[in-house]
């Protein structure tokens, strides 16, 4: 039998955060003097990011690794990747990594498409002559071969990615780490490099797969790990693994107030706090009907006086299998939120169009021109449970389960 | 291929393998930044030979000129230039290394190479403008008529311990500079009052007796009067040399030690 691709020990990750400031010198200076004078040494607040993980990954198997902001999935990947050192226990690793954390990593401005493929081949671990021996065939692939000898700053984003991948795309490790780098890009590049890790797959490769796309995972992955604080929270088939990610999110949702949560990611300039339902009425409801007027209601509280801030808000609706459906957002209707002390911001949606479902709610807020300062951001702040309902007024209910969402519509005859 | 992940704790102190088997990326971060550095210049790579040339002249005017330094039967430009060349090294290498680690955060939180070569890549780039310097020495010496010393025959072996220096001074520093970002804004001062606690535009037979075994825990001493040494046949006291030769090997050791303590946590840090 072949020996396990990947087998890790106990492994564990502790960050120290909080307030002990160590990277200048006078924090270090600082510190010195104040567990000199009071004898105390620890003012940093441990941060275990991943406790005891322990699992085992067999060769060829390809793994869904699952869980919600700050269950460690991002650091399990970086350990891996040996991009940082775990604080106890150990893997091992049989046979060739590459890791895909980022696409175009090392990619430089100023240097051509031909530069940087062997730039961002070496970064990858691909030797040279590899990457010579391909490099026809990656720059057909990126289908760029007129801007070959072009610095990549005069390409249009869309060619810089399509570059970046077709380098990573062309790595033929034994094991490949993929983070959630299929969350960049248009609809169609996510397309190809789903296709693209069917086929490493196919070829018997090992991977492991961070994703947030349940059913990326469920149609790359046979197994999965679900990860919750740190912890191994499940390992099992990645149906197993997605309906349980589910049920966490949910009783995540059930117990614990939005103000409470602490998976966010974000600067925390403004959090979020708060987050409800009214009808058309005006009352507060946990489940709505198909073509009922519905407002979402969303508290945003600045965390610094006077903070002023000029943002866009927006509540992304997923069905429960990890699909974005659509998006409310400030940003589609060109408006910018302005937030001091406590601001209440209300999307008004006159005819609900979504059919009787359970939908998770991602609260995101963030600043700048492309949108690159995420404030705040709640994966899964809310639940809503979608009934039955008269969406066309005529009284004609949808049978259950058939289609998932409505839209107006009108019908005319002409003679012919 | 088997790889071994833990917390690194009791391993070995410099681990050779990887560094060679990293050897390609070493080599195109090089290439990359010596070709990103003179990008959109007006004079391009003419740069490199513009600034030793530039500080030559300064040099020959303020201490031979005005302050009437010499340096003996040897023409004090090829003299001056023996000192430029070696010490412009050891600055660039200084002064890119501070830095170098927290520019390449990028790099560092996304891939995992030894973070060890990206001093490297730095201290290959400045080799470059070494060679550079070299050739505007050796045209001087063609030029004032001066015949190199039989003792040329060692100057490999002062251009390594001037690399060893740089490299084990540039780890130093490119690792203190993680911890504490103060440091990169000292590393200007060192490389000004280097350049006077060196015999750069001056022989060190001008230092006061009391002072000079002091003077020669700067080990850029020891590297100058070697150089100088082995093209001029100045001479050259053993004892101070391996003042010299102790620090580096002590900075060396010193600078793999720290930096090997920091290199697991680089990218929880930066």
């Amino acid at each position: 039998m072949k020996e396990p691709a990947i087998v890790v020990e106990h492994i564990s990750k502790r960050y120290k955060i909080g307030k002990a400031r160590s990277n200048d010198l006078r924090g270090t200076i600082d510190n010195v003097f104040r567990s000199l004078l009071r004898g105390n040494k620890k003012e940093n607040v441990d941060f275990w990011a991943l406790r005891d993980i322990n699992f085992k990954i067999e060769a060829g198997e390809a793994v869904g690794i699952v869980g919600r902001n700050g269950a460690g999935k991002s650091t399990l990947l970086k350990v891996l990747s040996r991009i940082t050192v775990p604080t106890s226990g150990r893997a091992i690793i049989n046979g060739h990594v590459a890791s895909l954390l980022e696409v175009g990593t090392g990619f430089h401005a100023e240097l051509t498409g031909r530069e940087n493929i062997f730039m961002n081949g070496s970064i990858l671990g691909m030797k040279r002559v590899e990457i010579r021996k391909k490099f026809d065939e990656i720059v057909a692939f990126s289908g760029i071969e007129k801007f070959i000898d072009t610095p990549v700053k005069h390409y249009s984003s869309g060619m810089y990615v399509r570059l970046a991948f077709a380098v990573a795309a062309h790595l033929e490790p034994e094991i490949l780490i993929v983070d959630e780098v299929l969350a960049v890009g248009d609809i169609e590049f996510q397309k190809k490099c789903l296709g693209k890790m069917e086929e490493v797959g196919r070829d018997g490769r090992t991977i492991l797969f961070v994703s947030h796309n349940m059913e990326a995972v469920m149609r790359l992955c046979t197994k999965g790990i679900l990860l919750n604080n740190g912890t191994v929270y499940l390992q099992g088939t990645s149906r197993e693994i997605v309906d349980n990610y589910f049920k966490l999110n949910e009783d995540l949702i059930r117990t614990t107030k939005i103000f409470d949560r602490t998976d966010r990611i974000g600067n925390g300039k403004s959090k979020f706090v708060n987050a409800w339902i009214t009808n058309a009425k005006g009352q507060v409801v946990y489940q709505i009907h198909s073509g009922e007027t519905v407002q979402f209601h969303v508290e945003i509280e600045a965390q610094q006086p006077n903070l002023n801030g000029q943002y866009t808000v927006a509540v992304a609706i997923y069905d429960n299998r990890g699909n974005r459906l659509f998006v409310l957002s400030s940003g589609l209707l060109n408006k910018k939120i302005t937030v001091n002390n406590k601001t209440e911001v209300i999307f008004t949606v006159p005819k609900f169009p979504l059919a009787s479902d359970e939908y998770f709610c991602n609260l995101i807020m963030f600043e700048g021109p492309r949108g690159t300062d995420t404030i705040d951001q709640i994966e899964s702040a809310f639940k809503i449970t979608v009934e039955d309902g008269d969406y066309f007024g005529t009284g004609i209910i949808q049978a259950k389960g058939a289609d998932r969402l409505f839209t107006d519509f009108t019908i005319n005859t002409r003679e012919t | 291929m088997k790889t071994v992940i833990d917390s690194g704790k009791g391993k070995r102190l410099l681990q050779l393998k990887p560094l060679f088997e990293y050897r390609e990326l070493t080599m195109m971060l090089a290439f990359r930044d010596f070709k990103v550095r003179y990008a959109h210049t007006w004079l391009g790579v003419l740069w490199a030979f513009v600034q030793p040339i530039s500080t030559l002249l300064i040099f020959v005017f303020v201490f031979h000129r005005v302050a009437g330094i010499s340096s003996g039967s040897i023409p004090y430009p090829v003299y001056t230039m023996a000192g430029v060349s070696a010490w412009s090294f050891f600055a660039f290498v200084l002064s890119q290394s501070g830095q170098s680690i927290i520019s390449s955060q990028q790099l560092v939180t996304k891939v995992y190479f030894p973070r060890l070569i990206i001093p490297i890549s730095k201290a290959l780039v400045g080799f470059i403008d070494f060679g550079i310097a070299l050739l505007i020495l050796f045209a001087l010496m063609l030029f004032y008529k001066v015949t190199p010393s039989s003792n040329i025959v060692f100057l490999p072996l002062i251009v390594l311990m001037l690399l060893i220096l740089s490299f084990a001074v540039g780890i130093w520093f490119s690792a203190l500079t993680i911890r504490f970002r103060d440091v990169q804004y000292i590393i200007p001062f060192m490389v000004q009052i280097g350049l006077y606690i060196t015999p750069v535009g001056y022989p060190s037979g001008s230092i006061p007796k009391k002072y000079i075994l002091l003077y020669h825990a700067n080990p850029m001493v020891g590297i100058v009067e070697g150089f100088r040494w082995c093209l001029f046949g100045d001479p050259l006291n053993a004892t101070y040399f391996i003042i010299s030769v102790a620090v580096i090997l002590l900075l060396l050791i010193t600078g793999i030690i720290y930096f090997t303590a920091v290199e697991g946590s680089i990218a929880d840090i930066v």
